[in-house]
């Protein structure tokens, strides 16, 4: 999977009209300039070899070198990446943490008033585009109540601590820097609960959904009719099977998240791989695009693991097949 | 959608308190909102806006621009002459001149610094490859450097504020596989400048400190004691971060923006004419805008005074080719301006004289202004039964379809600016060097302009060369190779506390001249 998707954002990335080696160059360099940063970077060579080169290098963990940073690939992407990773991560969490109780309440409250009120959520959260839900959030709670940071990931006189993992949550914790980790977490509220909210409201209607299914199955009526309490029913009964689609969903949705992040990281400055991928693209920079779209379909491809995983342990019957 | 957010903002942030500068300790730290970043600081390899402001804070060259008109004025060379024939130039350094590390500066680290941009061949290279060797740069003595051109170059000196100084020992001792000091430089300094490094947060903000002790002195008590350039991409943000005080000075604002924050309280927005063109690049080569008679009846059609309604009144219309900093700068007479009558006269001498084609417009994806301008040419070449197509492109596109005269569009939305206030920085533009280049996307062809562009550099006393520069323009107009449009003025919105800012058009967009900046507090 990973190959193909090697071969088409290669393929694609060289068919595209512009000339990243006189991007590169500046504007008013001259020919000679130009082809030497065309031969520097292997450019000048037939798209089968830098292909082949290409792969050689992906195989022995060379990602190449950014003609826009001048940086190793695989140097940016460890920048980067984990700015985003922590985002997303820490948006999936609570939307999974709120998402998940508020669809077994609206399922169970069926058309009451929180049912209702989760649907207003639910719909606004697809219906309204990130970005203008960040600049409302942002003009809200940083501009007009001044409660939270603007943008950014650390305030202005606030140094990260030294990189040992590249999480700066962990790193602050690592170094015990508590004021740094307080810093780091403020900034992450808003574009968090940005990038939290559609997530939220899939994960609420999906397992809203299913647990309205599972409900109405004949083991569930079977248990109500045996006296077992509705907490008992809902929590241990229920929601096992009505996570297995939304975990599926989460799983998809967690994957894509950490490749969609862009419009949330330029709203709130959020030095992640979306901005990366974005300043790479616009100047035809296409090896860090190679790295972006390596790290994020191994990442769909994690995400779809770990999903694989916790449908053994919710459902028997996969535990059972996968041990046969 | 966009402008109803801005609309909301504006009223909800209008009341904000704004909170003063940052500190750190007794520095008084100027925080500039900056959209674009600055991936690397080796003055041998790269300069745009962002780049050459750090560059210019970190680094020193022998000369620099200073002031509106600019000036090139002594910095490490206290002074210099050249030979008769423009072909020997000798200067003179200042003594006490220092790198960050104590080195002093020699004219052993200028003859390396100018020797290692040649030999890389990257960044700054082309202003000077043409005519300066390796070996033709001697050191006189420790103070004393001299630069024996190939050939005779009379705006050599005007090149020189972008060479800037490394210090040898430094870059050296930071090589890597035979690369002189390059990927060390890229985010470490090697210079003598006002600043130094304190912190290098790639992609997030860039924090420079002051030199206390730097050779050259501060021009004020009150001088800022460090820069911190923070990226923020999203004007809206950049607009709130000024607004509330969290940014000292915010770039490239939109002129709304810009007309919006001039009116809040602690906002200044200095507004000067720059020395950016924006021109409808015709190609003269391919296409329709092949016959120089639809050029010109394409460039008697065009609504000029739209173009300064679009920056609300902010920008100046072009009168020469030549921006009016240039030195030689000379009014053409008769510039096209907008007259109907004209324009018919000349579509009816072209292959096209009842107009019926289709013209292609291209300009950057995104960038608002450019819009516009190509909603004014729809409905102006209308009038002659032409019609335009709009091809928003990204600006890599933009660059490749621009680099053959096959693939270049018949209209190009071009913004230029000359690195230098010598006329042959522009006139260099419409010579057959720089086709394939973005701003020789006209692909113009003029051999007797273009002997002239290659005889009046060459000419060592400014007498002599400034009325081949003033035919050279009138030559250009004549020929029609583009719609000359206009300067837009160059604003920055600055926080009242902020002094000394000194404007200089020969810097580029956004770019500040950090060294004279001072904050004092209210």
């Amino acid at each position: 999977m990973l190959f193909g998707l090697l071969c088409i954002t290669f393929a694609i990335s060289h068919v595209a009209p512009g000339d990243p080696a006189r991007l590169a160059a500046g504007p008013d360099a001259t020919a000679s300039m130009v082809e030497k940063i065309r031969a520097e970077y292997g450019l000048d060579r037939p798209f089968p070899i830098q292909f082949a080169q290409y792969l050689q290098g992906v195989l022995s963990g060379d990602l190449g070198r950014s003609l826009r940073t001048r940086e190793t690939v695989a140097a940016d992407l460890t920048r980067y990446f984990p700015n985003t990773f922590e985002l997303v991560t820490g948006a999936m969490l609570l939307a999974v943490g709120l998402g998940v109780p508020l669809g077994i309440l609206s399922a169970v409250y069926r058309d009451g008033w929180v049912d209702q009120l989760t649907r207003v959520v639910s719909v606004s959260g697809i219906a309204i585009p990130a970005f203008w839900a960040g600049l409302m959030l942002q003009l809200l709670l940083a501009l007009h109540l001044g409660l939270l940071p603007l943008g950014g990931r650390l305030g202005l006189m606030t140094a990260p601590p030294t990189p040992l993992t590249h999480l700066l949550y962990v790193d602050a914790l690592l170094a015990g820097q508590w004021r740094v980790l307080g810093d780091a977490l403020a900034h992450a509220v808003l574009p968090t609960l940005t990038l939290c909210f559609p997530a939220l409201a899939s994960i609420v209607r999906v397992n809203r959904a299913e647990m309205l299914e599972v409900l109405k199955q004949d083991y569930i009526v079977n248990a109500r009719a045996q006296g077992v309490s509705e907490l008992t029913i809902v929590a241990r009964y229920a929601l096992k099977n009505a996570m297995i689609p939304t975990l599926a969903m989460i799983g998809l949705r967690y994957g894509w998240m950490l490749g969609g992040t862009v419009l949330v990281e330029t709203v709130f400055d959020w030095p992640g791989i979306g901005l990366y991928a974005v300043a790479s693209a616009v100047s035809s920079d296409f090896q860090p695009i190679m790295g972006v779209t390596l790290v994020i379909g191994l990442n769909f491809m994690l995400a779809n693991f770990l999903v694989d995983l916790a449908y053994g342990w919710l459902d028997p019957r996969v535990r059972s097949s996968l041990s046969a | 959608m966009r402008a109803l957010v801005t609309a909301v903002l504006a009223v909800l942030i209008a009341a904000t308190p704004a909170p003063a500068f940052e500190r750190a300790g007794d520095r008084k730290i100027l925080v500039f909102a900056g959209r674009q970043e600055v991936p690397t600081i080796d003055p041998s390899i790269k300069y745009d806006w962002s780049i050459r402001m750090a560059q210019q804070s970190l680094y020193d060259a022998l000369v620099k621009y200073v002031g509106n008109p600019p000036e090139i004025q002594p910095w490490l060379a206290e002074k210099w002459e050249s030979s008769p024939d423009a072909k020997t130039w000798t200067f003179h350094l200042v003594k006490n001149a220092k790198f960050h590390n104590g080195d002093p500066v020699t004219a052993d680290a200028v003859r390396f610094s100018f020797a290692r941009t040649l030999k890389l061949n990257q960044g700054p290279a082309w202003m000077l490859s043409d005519f300066l060797k390796e070996d033709g740069i001697k050191v006189v003595s420790d103070s004393t450097i001299q630069f024996n051109l190939t050939q005779p170059y009379a705006p050599f000196v005007s090149f020189l504020p972008w060479w800037y100084v490394m210090n040898p020992k430094q870059a050296m001792a930071n090589e890597q596989a035979g690369d002189m000091g390059q990927k060390w430089l890229t985010t470490h300094v090697a210079g003598s400048g006002p600043f130094k490094i304190k912190r290098w947060e790639q992609g997030v903000l860039y924090e420079l400190e002051a030199v206390d002790a730097y050779w050259k002195g501060w021009p004020s008590k009150d001088h800022i004691g460090g820069i911190i350039y923070k990226i923020v991409r999203e004007s809206a943000a950049q607009r709130a971060a000024l607004i509330r005080g969290e940014a000292d000075i915010a770039e490239g604002l939109s002129p709304e923006d810009f007309d919006q924050v001039a009116k809040m309280p602690g906002i200044v927005v200095p507004n000067f004419p720059g020395m950016t063109t924006f021109g409808i690049k015709m190609n003269t080569q391919n296409g329709a805008t092949k016959d120089a008679n639809l050029r010109k009846a394409v460039c008697y059609a065009f609504d000029y005074d739209a173009l300064v309604k679009i920056y609300n009144g902010n920008a100046v219309l072009q009168t020469s080719p030549f921006p009016n900093a240039t030195r030689g700068y000379a009014a053409v007479p008769g510039i096209y301006r907008q007259d109907l009558a004209k324009a018919k006269e000349f579509l009816a001498k072209s292959a096209h004289p009842n107009g019926g084609i289709e013209l292609e417009y291209v300009y950057v994806q995104g960038l608002e202004e450019e819009r516009k301008m190509g909603l004014v040419l729809i409905d102006n070449l209308q009038k002659l039964n032409i019609t335009v197509k709009m091809i928003p492109l990204i600006w890599p596109n933009m660059v490749g379809r621009a680099a053959k005269v096959e693939t270049s569009p018949e209209l190009m939305a071009v913004f230029t600016t000359p690195v230098s206030t010598d006329p042959d920085a522009v006139a260099y533009q419409y010579h057959k060097s720089s086709w394939g280049k973005y701003y020789g996307s006209s692909f113009y062809a003029n051999d007797g302009v273009w002997g002239l562009i290659d005889k009046a550099r060459m000419i060592a006393k400014w007498e002599d060369r400034a009325p081949i520069y003033a035919d050279i323009q009138r030559r250009i107009a004549a020929d029609a190779p583009e719609i000359f449009g206009m300067l837009a003025n160059r604003r920055w919105g600055m926080r009242d506390h902020v002094k000394g800012f000194v404007f200089s058009p020969v810097r580029l967009t956004g770019e500040v001249d950090l060294y004279p900046l001072a904050i004092v507090a209210k």
